[in-house]
């Protein structure tokens, strides 16, 4: 139990030193930020606590951190490029075992497994957020306006939803990744800049334009079968927040109907939402990794764990570590966005949190009440 | 008497529920004259708060305005309501017609501060080029509602309030765009006697130094007896009686109005029991036929099942709907 408090003691300290470099980073460049915001600091800080009060989303932010961390600066730190074939130097890299040339052996164009790791956690951290940021702002749009209105265009917005829903968002995402490419390359090379940034944000270098196209087909795919679920929770949510008297008061003082939406009914729902998204995040790493294994989405030399995993499948009792590592990997990672969510649900409910913040502040008043007593024995 | 300033005519508005279609109220009529105060009173679910949201449309899905004209008769114009575009009645609220709620608890986002709320009603209606600006009229706002320390108190979150600092608060957002007609719907109800006074109190001295025309909507004979210049009571949906308030309380023409009365404690009379009224509030699904009250109503006769009564003037100024007077 003690051992327990020590280290949750060191991981308060750890998040409250993080909140004081943030808050340090904001008030130099806002004067007076941190006066202002005492509260919300204090309340930040709180949050931390609560979240540090459950073991699993602990390990679920420090996976999570590990792999956003990976996909932002993966690529810059992998060792050699993922285009880069040793192969054609030294054919004995060809499945190389791991530890003959690279750590973690090579695939079967002799390319080190470490590095396509490192490349791919962008593919999947890049994937992952484009898939969630058109996704889901579609889906809460649509769910305010059919919790909002009600009637007929709730009726027709839902019913939309789900048919979307009964089919098998796989499949349709398969449908897509396989219609779509050709429309999208034209799209592409029609609009360099566009190539332009998706090359920087995949850290891919100018040859690989022309696989671009179906890249974006999955993530549009992907997008086009995402929304709904989002659609669902935040009708859910409006349908009650909506009834709040507080939404009435908004109407009579003469708020457009955007406004309240926008304004006072989604702030009040996003909690739920953004446990969902957390949650997401992992079937998001998932589905992708496994479009990909089908043969969709990204194609060599494009390095992605599923891709990774598929073209290994060949070679697969002899070349294990082709199939092993990368499919440990999509699980860490899938593993870390789901703690995380679990923990943010506690966190971001604000009853939920009062309870853990109690116990919290139980804690560190014994704690004083043992430390006046050891100075009152001292004395 | 001073000019009309609301004419409410044949009001109706259902709510098409699975359960079947409620008649929440039915051709309710009224007017309203400039500068008085003027009261809906009646039970729990007899259609006072429907008829004041009806009244800038404020009616949600699934209900709806079946029929009726709300004129609105701002210096010489005569504006339906009813039959403005979103747009336009958008302007007309808050900016024209404001609206108090009943519990002041949840009628503040709890997401924002006092400050952004009253400013943003400011902004709406294009008072203030920006919410930030507006802070600063709230601050005086919040001031002639006098809310303590409203310096302070602009940056406050609504849990850090009282109920009855709340209350002063939606009270200074209603009067924020001085407005011509301030709808109070049970605006004492969640507050504690004491607090209550100080709220009605208010509420006057808004109405003398603003000169704005109050609908005071509540089910409290006491509210009423102390505030209002006249009176319509309401019953299961429709208008029963409507008259100046000493004439309600001196010379109730109605059965319904007449119980309702009885059952105001008196300290000055002692008596073992308080009256009630036998019976329950009808079902608005299925109504009575004829006069609503009939099945609870002492005096009744054969043709009060038969025919709707219409509100007929018994006196000048007293409009009463009973076929027996």
């Amino acid at each position: 139990m003690s051992q327990d408090e020590y280290y949750r003691g060191i991981l308060d300290r750890i998040s409250d030193a993080f909140i004081g470099l943030f808050v340090y980073l904001i008030s130099t460049i806002r004067k007076g930020w941190r006066e202002k915001n005492r509260s919300r600091i204090a309340e930040w800080k709180l949050m931390f606590y609560a979240l540090n009060r459950s073991p699993p989303g602990v390990i679920g932010l420090f996976l999570v951190t590990i792999f956003v961390f990976l996909g932002i600066f993966g690529p810059l730190i992998a060792p050699y490029k993922y285009n880069y074939f040793p192969i054609f130097e030294n054919s004995k890299t060809y499945l190389s075992p791991p530890g003959e040339f690279f750590v973690l052996g090579a695939d079967h164009f002799g390319r080190d497994l470490l590095s396509l790791l490192l490349q791919g956690a962008r593919t999947s951290l890049v994937i992952s957020i484009i898939v969630i940021l058109l996704g889901v702002p579609a889906g809460i749009i649509l769910g305010l306006i059919a919790g909002y209105f009600g009637g007929k265009i709730d009726e027709l917005i839902m019913r939309i939803t789900d048919m979307f829903l009964a089919f098998p968002p796989l499949i349709l995402a398969i449908a897509f990744a396989a219609v779509l490419p050709d429309r999208i390359s034209y799209l592409i090379n029609t609009y360099p800049p566009l190539q332009q940034f998706l090359l920087w944000l995949f850290a891919l270098e100018r040859t690989e334009g022309g696989n671009l196209s179906r890249l974006l087909a999955v993530m549009i795919a992907m997008a086009v079968v995402w929304w709904p679920g989002y659609a669902r929770i935040t009708r859910g949510s409006t349908l009650t927040e909506r009834e709040a008297l507080y939404v009435e008061s908004a109407r009579a003082i003469g708020l457009p109907s955007s406004k309240i939406m926008l304004r006072h009914i989604l702030p009040n729902i996003i909690g739920p939402i953004l446990v969902y998204v957390t949650l997401d995040f992992g079937t998001v790493v998932l589905t992708e990794a496994g479009l990909s294994f089908l043969g969709l989405g990204a194609t060599p030399p494009i390095a992605d764990w599923g891709r990774i995993v598929y073209d290994g499948t060949q070679f697969f009792p002899n070349a294990w570590w082709l199939i092993i590592f990368p499919g440990f990997i999509v699980f860490l990672d899938v593993l870390g966005w789901n703690l995380l969510g679990d923990a943010l649900r506690d966190v971001l409910d604000p009853k939920l949190r009062r309870s853990i913040e109690f116990k919290v502040k139980k804690v560190k008043k014994s704690k004083t009440k043992d430390m006046e007593i050891k100075e009152v024995e001292h004395e | 008497m001073s000019k009309k300033i609301l004419e409410v005519k044949n009001l109706t508005v259902h709510f098409y529920t699975y359960a079947g279609i409620v008649k929440a109220i039915e051709e309710v009529s009224f007017d309203v004259f400039e500068g008085e105060t003027f009261a809906l009173v009646g039970e729990t679910g007899c259609g006072k708060s429907v008829t004041a949201r009806a009244i800038t449309q404020l009616i949600e899905s699934p209900g709806r305005i079946v029929r009726g004209e709300v004129y609105y008769n701002p210096d010489g114009e005569r504006l339906n309501l009813l039959e403005l575009p979103d747009e336009e009645i958008r302007t007309i609220r808050g900016n024209d017609i404001a609206y108090i709620f009943q519990d002041p608890q949840s009628s503040l986002d709890p997401l924002y501060n006092v400050g952004y709320q009253v400013s943003e009603s400011l902004f709406v209606h294009g008072r203030v080029k920006s919410i930030k600006d507006g802070i600063k009229k709230a601050v005086n706002i919040l001031r002639t509602v006098l809310l303590p320390d409203p310096e302070r108190r602009v940056s406050n979150y609504p849990h850090e309030l009282s109920g009855g600092m709340k209350q002063r608060v939606t009270i200074g957002i209603g009067i924020s765009n001085d407005p011509r007609i301030l709808i109070a719907d049970e605006p004492t109800t969640a507050l504690d006697v004491t607090v209550q006074a100080q709220i009605l109190w208010l509420i006057k001295e808004m109405k003398k130094r603003y000169g704005v025309t109050v609908i005071l909507i509540t089910h409290d004979m006491g509210v009423v007896a102390d505030m209002a210049d006249r009176v319509a009571v309401m019953y299961a949906g429709k208008i029963v009686e409507v008259a100046e308030v000493t004439e309600v309380f001196k010379n109730p023409v109605h059965p319904y109005t007449q119980g309702l009365l009885k059952a105001v404690p008196n300290p000055l009379k002692k008596i073992e029991r308080l009256e009630t009224i036998p019976g329950t509030v009808p079902s608005l699904i299925n109504p009575p036929s004829g006069c609503r009250f009939h099945p609870r109503c002492p005096e009744i006769s054969k043709v009060c099942k038969e025919k709707i009564p219409e509100l007929r003037e018994v006196k000048k100024n007293h409009f009463v709907a009973c076929h027996n007077r």
